[in-house]
Parts: C-alpha cells; structure tokens; sequence
C-alpha cells in the first residue's frame, strides 16, 4: 500500500534523514580529521571541517606504521578465504543435489548449523585447536585408552604438536567453515531443470565434465556474489585475526589500526593518522562492492537467468 | 534422402528385453521380469497411467537407471552395465533439458564434442540437423529465447546428431499447449517415417500412442498388458483394461451371466447367445452400438440419462440394467427428449473378458 499523505512523508523524510545523519556524521568527521594535523587536533579535537595534511597523513601511514604490509595480510586472508568458502560451497552443494548420498539431509544440516556456530562463539576452541591441530587426536587416543597402550609398548604416549597460530593458513582456515555459501549454491542448483544432469549423462558427459562445462558456467553469478560476500567478510574480520596473529607483520590491517592507539594512558592518539589509515582501509572492500555489485544482486536473486 | 537420413536408419539397432526386472526393495517391484523385442526402426509407444513404470523402462533402458536383474540387448550387444554414453541411445526429456548457457549449436553439438569429434566434422553435422528440423536460422541462439516448439526440436535435434542407435522420448509433448502438440505430433511421425530410427517412446497420452506408434506396448503396474499395433489394440483388446485404457470415451464393459445358450445382463435382457454359463464381463465399444436400427444382434431396452453433443457426434448414457452404457451416434439424431432407447449389440462387436483375470476371451463368439 502506498500512502500519500503530506503529513506522513514529511515524517518519513524526518526519520530517513537522522538515520542518514546517524550514518553519515562519523563517516564524514572521520574524513575530515583525516585531512588535519596531530597539533590541531591537540587545540581543537575532532576536526568539523576539513584541512589540507590529508597526504601527509597518508605518508606518515605508510613510512611511519606497518599499516601497508598488514593490508597484504588483510588482502591474502580475504581472497584465499572467499576463494577457499567458493570451491568448497560448490563442491559440497554440487554432491549434495546431484548424488543420492545416504545421510545427505543430515549432512545438510549440519552445514547449515555452521552458520548458527561463527567463530565468535567458538573463539576459546578453535584457539585451543590452532594452537596444536592434532590436540583432537590427543584426546581421542587419551579417552579411548589407546595412549596408555602405546605408553606400555613404546615407552611414552604419544603427543602430536602442530600450532598454526600467526601463520596465514592459521588466519583462514577457521573461518572457511561456515554453511551460507553451500546453501546459496544449493538453492540455485535447485532452481536448475532437474533432467539436466541426466540429458549431460546421456551425452557422454560424466560427473566431472557436467559440472565444469555446464553447472560452473551456470553459476557464475553465484560464485561472484559469494565472491564479494565473503570476501567483504574476511576482510572486516577482527576477533580472530586479533587472537591468532601475535607478531605485527602477521596481524591484518583492522587489528593493526586498533593497534595504532597508544597502550598508555594520558597520551593523546593521533587520530588524523589513524582516521587516514581508516579510509585507506576501507578503500579496498569499497573497490571490491563498486566493481562487482551487478553480480552481487543478480547472485543474491537465486535463479537461472 | 541426404546423408544424415541415411546414418541414422543404418545406426538403428533392435533392442532386446529378457526377464528385466526393477525393484527398490522386495517390497517395492516396479517391474516383473519382463521379455520383450522392439524391433530395429520400429516405433514404439510405451503407454500406461503414471505409476505403471513407463519412465523406469525407459531410463533403465538408456543407462540412467540400475537394472535390479535380467538384460537388455541393443543390437547384439548386452548394455545393461554399460554408461549411458557406451549404450548408443539418445534421449528426449520432458522439460528439455537443455543446457541454458550455451547456444543452440553447441547444445546440438556437445555430445560430439564430449566424443572428441574434429571442429569442422561437428559443424557440418550440426548444419545438416538443423536443416532438417527447421533449426538453420536459429543456431545461434540461447534456448532462453526460443519458442516451447523450437525448444522441442533442439531436444530432437541434440538426439538425433550423434546418429543412435536407439531414439527414447520420455513424455517429450507433454508441456506443449494442445495445438503446438498436435504439430509436433505430425512432425515427429514426419521425422520418424524419414530417418527410421529405433524409437522407444514414452506418454500416458492415448492420442499420441494411438497416432505415432508401429506398436503399442501397454504397461499396467510394471507388466505388458498387451504389445500391438494400435489397430490390433483398439480392435482386440487383450483384458479390460487394455479396453478401458484405449478409446475415448473408453470401451463400456458389463457384467453378464451366462445360462448355457445366451448372455444376460444384471436385469435378464438377453444380449448375445452363446454356449456359455458363469459370470463374465462384456465389453462394448460406444460406437459399435446402434440405436433403434437393425443390426445382426440382440436389442436391450435401456433409459436414457444424458446426452453430450460434440459436434462430430453425440455421446448418450444411458442406464443398462443398473451400469452406465456410453454410446455415441451421429450428431443430431432424432432423439433428444425419448427416455426409452432400444439399443442393438452387433454380435460381431462384442468382447468378452474373464472376470477373475480381466484377460479377453478369444473366438466366444465365433470368428471376430
């Protein structure tokens, strides 16, 4: 239904205009702080209006911080994260609508109670884990009582000890677990005709063929939209990469701007530095979403063109 | 006749059932074992009510589907544990099937290209369908901008190029609109009389059987009711339903006894003489009945319930001794407001069919 009244849209406008101001107020107080000087800032605070160091900030973040070599971190967890969620949504959904698979319902399930279980929730295990990933297999052989045999013949149990922490694998692979994009692909490949698979089979086509010359083609827009999502996602990461990366240079940019305020108190930060940090930091997912948006809606329509 | 034609009759093979079953557990048998030739060139029409197992014939035969025992022979060679693509069937599917991303001469053409036939091998054959099926201007297009009718003779045409040896349609016409069926219809009796391929195909539309088909293969619960030539089915059907199955409106079946030298219906009017005692089922078509003429048989008086005109003709119901009698007579008979309708059964017309096994009963009465 549509309202028309006079009343009613000067309200509406009202309220959509403080969201804006809600929104857009820090977005433009951090572009202007960017622009000022640190001895600016110490007389005035924030900066309303914008100055002209907005380069030399720039500079200073690049000579002066590891904000460059962390935005390369940033960069390689976010593309091997949406490359790595990609290929395997893909895989899993592809086995999952094609193949008669006992316990597939099941398995499908489980894949979607990943999205309910985000690495937020899980932080405390999944660091426990990626400090050594065979400490599963420990506890396995302990609570099965195998240890103790292996004790009594070899002399000792046996301990593995693998830690990925500050490691880039380490940094990605937790996050890869997680069931948005298997069910995006599972919901496209469902609005597919089914006899698809069958008229491929009967050309001559296996498995393997059909899903690299016809179900790949098909879901190009899909595979973009999962593309910039989850690339987005990696991206503004911070809980994670704040726990598993130890040494500045493996730390991604977001933990490394927060790192840029001072640890002792009284210091007054110098945020025009940290607010350039911040829009250059943001110029790259900005980049991503201004290049592929056409895809990311077409993606999110979930259907065949 | 031109080349392709010509390929495609000499790559028609026979295809040979010998006690093929399909059963998802013991419970569940879709299909008894089952025995059964389709000769090479012969079209086929596997016609049944959803649920008979058409479809599974149909995709065990093309590879799609596990055979739970028993063979299958194309030709000579046993396929039943061959790949689809070793089997040389080619199929039609229902909704198409078509791959929507590529253009039409790559739909036609992927199956040689996935056989690794040569670039200029695979256009020329691709050129030749397509000119026979009226597809030359079209090749470069997307399925998604074509009509319901072209999109069919993609399908027919992405079957028809790799030359097999056995053509399968699994309810090709069902999502047409009735007159775009009735052409496709023409055109796929036009094609089949032109490239005589081995053709097994699947419907549950009595029309398309009826009009397409060399033979009739009639499946009722996974068994061959009968397997015929549609002449031979309409006129002898081999059990009830088989009658009731084929014809429109379908052929009236009553129950009689017989008191050793005539047939009575359920209120004693006699119907037919004949040497025979017991219960049987008699079947009659609708348009074999006379009204009020003479004809060489017995005359029942039935009460006339409703009458439909169709133009070509009318339908009467009439009530026989308790049951519905379905007859048809030619348009605008006088008749309208009688509610006493004398009706002759030609002896010759009539069928008789055993009550316990629904099986026709042959030369009951006489020659037929």
């Amino acid at each position: 239904m549509i309202e028309n009244a006079r009343s009613l849209n000067i309200a509406a406008s009202l309220i959509l205009l403080i969201g804006m101001l809600y929104i857009l107020g820090p977005l433009y107080l951090t572009l202007a702080t960017a622009t000022q000087s640190y001895e600016f800032l110490l007389r005035n605070g924030l900066a309303w209006y914008p100055g002209d160091q907005f380069l030399n900030n720039v500079a200073r973040i690049f000579t002066e911080t590891r904000i460059p070599i962390q935005m390369l971190n940033s960069l390689a967890v976010a593309f091997s994260l949406a490359i790595a969620t990609c290929v395997l949504s893909f895989l899993s959904a592809y086995a999952i609508v094609y193949f008669r698979i006992r316990w597939a319902g099941i398995a499908f399930a489980l894949i979607l109670a990943t999205i309910m279980l985000p690495v937020d929730i899980r932080v405390i295990t999944t660091y426990q884990v990626a400090s050594n990933v065979f400490s599963p297999v420990n506890a396995l052989l302990d609570v099965t009582g195998l240890n103790g045999l292996i004790a009594e013949a070899f002399g000792a149990p046996v301990q593995l000890e693998l830690s990925v922490l500050n490691t880039h694998f380490g940094l990605i692979a937790p996050l890869v677990a997680h069931g948005t994009g298997t069910f995006l692909f599972r919901q496209f490949f469902l609005t597919l005709p089914k006899d698809l698979f069958k008229a491929a089979r009967m050309d001559g086509a296996g498995p393997v063929r059909f899903m690299f010359d016809i179900l790949l083609p098909l879901s190009r827009t899909s595979f973009a939209a999962l593309f910039v999502l989850t690339f987005l996602s990696g991206w503004t990461q911070y809980l994670w990469p704040l726990v598993a990366s130890s040494t500045p240079d493996m730390q991604t940019a977001l933990v490394g701007l927060a790192r840029l305020l001072p640890d002792s108190d009284g210091e007054v930060p110098d945020f025009p530095m940290i607010m350039a940090g911040a829009v250059i930091v943001s110029l790259v997912p900005l980049l991503m979403i201004a290049l592929l948006q056409r895809y990311l809606v077409q993606g999110l329509v979930l259907s065949e063109k | 006749m031109n080349a392709i034609d010509t390929a495609i009759r000499a790559a028609a093979a026979s295809i040979t059932v010998k006690g093929l079953t399909k059963a998802y557990d013991p419970q569940t048998v879709v299909i008894p074992p089952m025995d059964v030739e389709l000769k090479a060139g012969e079209f086929t029409v596997v016609l049944g009510p959803s649920g008979c197992g058409k479809s599974t014939l149909l995709q065990m035969i093309a590879g799609l589907e596990r055979v739970s025992g028993g063979k299958i022979l194309i030709g000579a060679r046993e396929v039943q544990d061959l790949e689809p693509k070793h089997r040389g069937c080619a199929m039609v599917f229902q909704n198409y099937a078509l791959y929507p991303h590529m253009s039409v001469f790559e739909n036609m053409a992927y199956s040689l290209k996935v056989a690794g036939m040569a670039k200029a091998e695979r256009a020329e054959r691709v050129a030749a369908v397509a000119k026979m099926l009226g597809l030359a201007d079209y090749l470069h297009r997307k399925p998604g901008q074509l009509s319901g009718g072209q999109r069919q003779r993609v399908a027919i045409g992405r079957a028809i190029v790799r030359e097999p040896a056995v053509l399968l349609f699994d309810e090709p016409l069902s999502n047409l609109d009735a007159q775009l069926r009735h052409d496709m219809r023409v055109e796929l009796a036009d094609l089949h009389r032109r490239i005589g391929a081995t053709t097994v195909f699947v419907t549950h539309d009595q029309v398309e059987a009826m009009t397409l088909a060399d033979r009739i293969m009639i499946l009722n619960k996974g068994r061959i009711e009968q397997f015929d030539t549609p002449k031979a089915i309409y006129h002898h059907p081999a059990s009830v339903f088989v009658a009731k199955f084929i014809g429109a409106p379908p052929m009236n079946i009553l129950p009689v006894t017989g008191d050793g030298s005539a047939l009575r219906l359920a209120d004693g009017q006699v119907v037919a003489n004949a040497p025979l005692t017991g219960a049987y089922q008699l079947g009659i078509r609708p348009e074999d009945i006379v009204v009020d003429g003479k004809a060489d048989g017995h005359a029942v008086k039935a009460a006339l319930r409703f009458r439909e005109d169709l133009g070509s003709h009318s339908v009467l119901a009439a009530d026989l001794g308790g049951s519905i009698v379905r007859v048809a007579t030619p348009f605008g008979a006088d008749i309208a407001d009688r509610l006493e309708l004398l009706l002759n059964f030609p002896t010759s017309r009539l069928h008789l069919f055993d009550v316990a096994t629904g099986r026709a009963i042959p030369g009951a009465f006489g020659a037929q």
